[in-house]
């Protein structure tokens, strides 16, 4: 089994009983405890194509990233809060339209884990 | 640019963690001139793991290594696997002292911050030249494709343009850039991004607490000792997935890591998977009134053997998480790329004596590695990332049944035992037909043994 990409992806669901066990967490209450240098010149995260966004019909964007980084906009639009990332990569290899342009931050700036 | 103004060096390491640390430490350590470039304010910033580090690794770079006082938190005295099932049930597969009592012990909980920092001192004691906060965007290459330098996105101190500082110039360049590879992908010695069937994603908190509270709770009795642990069952919603639980000094580390293609699919939220393993009844008293100190993430690439890139070219080599240098069943990993930049940076050193930097020299990394356990371990467990994939009873169906047998097991029901075995043989045969449970073993131990 490998991934399928672009308009092949295929979600899949929890048995609806092991989903009400998951609890509700106040993202903001975790991203508190990072340390971030930001660089607040350029975000090193972008959408590469609008179009594709609003094609994906699942948008796994809005629930894997371990920050909340990706959220829709009132305009239907990813927006992206690049300030709360941690630079792990899961949204460029796990966008299934590979569409979230990413490279590393500039030297110096982004995370800056205390503990590790 | 005028020839003599090229900032140059005898080496380059990309990335100041345990891989790149590692390689300059060695090169330095025979006089050679060490460029170790790391992207984030200070080594460590960036690094992220569950976790414990291996010493022998750490002896075979700096034999000294004990009294150099490196920051470690406990050593690990107790290690194990604790299955955990959904009606709240703790099975542990532990062991204690033993092999584990060495000193110093083979293994001792860490902080990556501090760690790393630390390993990267010595190298900058050996004499490398640690140059940090700065971002290496691609490689500067020769005529025939050799890697002969980088370029990073530091600018130059007087010089008026910015990219003339950026240019950083050697005979060979060591990438120890992590587990987003990309400059191990643009010199192309891996055609594609690792796929998610290949990475984990791992998320864990740091919780505070106080020593004598975490003694207590882990049952150790002094800070000198220190518990392990991989937690299987009920915590990954019966998806691919492992949780982990290390005791530090003064805190905790909790997390635990999800295949990315479950995540994906399933649209996990990683903070909610791992809330709800921090309530489960067995983990909650264990960490309850535990003061978050730190949140975080960060990707594994679990596809081992088969989706490793190629080891090296013209003028570089690639060592660590970049490499995918992990055995997952294993939780191996940081002593590999501790190994792999060693190897790396003296077959550097035997480029220097020969003033040959060709990729026939370099070759020379990979066969010393296919000699050691890295690539043996690697090509062994070549089939078993794909092991839990195809075979996720591991995570739910075996975990819940320990759980109900041992429970069955060492309950006085005041009913006959040969009922009581009976029905715990029922438990395991209504989940799992008994001709698949033994297909189940033999095939883990195919994925094991690498048959």
């Amino acid at each position: 089994m490998v991934m399928k990409k672009g308009d092949a992806f295929e979600a899949q669901e929890l048995p609806e009983e092991v989903q009400a066990t998951l609890p509700e967490v106040y993202v903001d209450d975790l991203l508190v405890s990072i340390k971030y240098f930001v660089d607040e010149e350029e975000s090193h995260l972008w959408i590469k194509d609008d179009a594709v966004c609003a094609r994906c019909q699942h948008k796994p964007c809005l629930y894997f990233c371990p920050v909340h980084v990706y959220t829709l906009g009132s305009d239907g639009k990813i927006q992206i809060a690049y300030q709360a990332c941690v630079e792990c990569g899961t949204c460029r290899v796990g966008c299934p339209y590979e569409n979230i342009g990413w490279k590393l931050p500039r030297g110096g700036f982004g995370v800056a884990y205390k503990f590790g | 640019m005028n020839d003599n103004e090229k900032i140059r060096f005898d080496a380059i390491v990309v990335g100041a963690g345990l891989a790149g640390s590692a390689a300059a430490m060695v090169m330095a350590r025979t006089g050679l001139n060490v460029a170790l470039i790391e992207r984030g304010r200070k080594p460590g910033g960036k690094n992220y793991f569950g976790g414990a580090i291996y010493t022998h690794a750490i002896r075979e770079v700096l034999p000294d290594f004990m009294e150099r006082r490196p920051p470690f938190e406990r050593p690990v005295t107790e290690a194990g696997f604790w299955f955990l099932s959904s009606d709240g049930g703790l099975t542990k597969m532990v062991t204690q002292g033993g092999k584990l009592a060495g000193d110093p012990a083979d293994a001792h909980t860490t902080l990556r911050a501090t760690f790393d920092l630390w390993w990267a001192e010595q190298a900058q004691k050996e004499g490398a030249f640690l140059i940090p906060k700065t971002t290496v965007a691609d490689f500067i290459r020769a005529e025939d494709g050799r890697v002969i330098g980088v370029l990073t996105d530091r600018p130059a101190a007087a010089g008026p343009k910015p990219q003339a500082g950026g240019e950083i110039y050697a005979p060979v360049v060591i990438i120890c850039e992590g587990v987003n590879n990309l400059l191990t992908q643009k010199l192309g010695l891996i055609s594609h991004d690792l796929e998610p069937a290949y990475q984990a994603l791992a998320f864990k908190q740091v919780l505070s607490l106080p020593m004598e509270t975490i003694n207590a709770r882990f049952g150790l009795p002094d800070a000198q000792h220190g518990v392990a642990a991989s937690v299987l069952g009920d915590i990954s919603l019966g998806l691919p997935g492992m949780g982990f639980i290390y005791t530090n000094k003064t805190t905790v580390s909790v997390g635990l890591g999800v295949m990315l293609e479950t995540l994906v699919e399933y649209r996990l939220k990683p903070y909610e998977v791992l809330q709800r393993y921090l309530q489960h009844p067995a983990i909650a008293p264990l960490v309850e009134g535990g003061q978050l100190l730190e949140y975080g993430g960060h990707l594994i690439p679990e596809g081992g053997w088969r989706e490793m890139p190629k080891l090296y070219t013209g003028g570089a080599m690639v060592a660590g998480d970049a490499a995918a240098m992990v055995n997952a069943l294993h939780w191996e990993g940081t002593n590999m790329a501790i190994i792999a930049g060693k190897v790396a940076g003296e077959t550097a050193i035997v480029a220097h004596q020969r003033g040959d930097f060709s990729e026939q020299t370099l070759a020379r990394y990979e066969e010393q590695l296919r000699q050691g356990f890295i690539l043996q371990d690697l090509k062994q467990y070549r089939n078993f990332s794909k092991f839990l994939d195809t075979h996720p009873q591991f995570m739910d169906v075996y975990p819940a049944f320990l759980n109900d047998a041992l429970g069955d097991f060492f309950s006085a029901y005041g009913k006959p035992k040969r009922q009581l075995f009976k029905e715990i043989y029922g438990a395991l045969t209504g989940r799992r037909p008994l001709f698949k449970a033994v297909g189940d073993i033999i095939s883990m131990g195919r994925a094991v043994l690498g048959w």
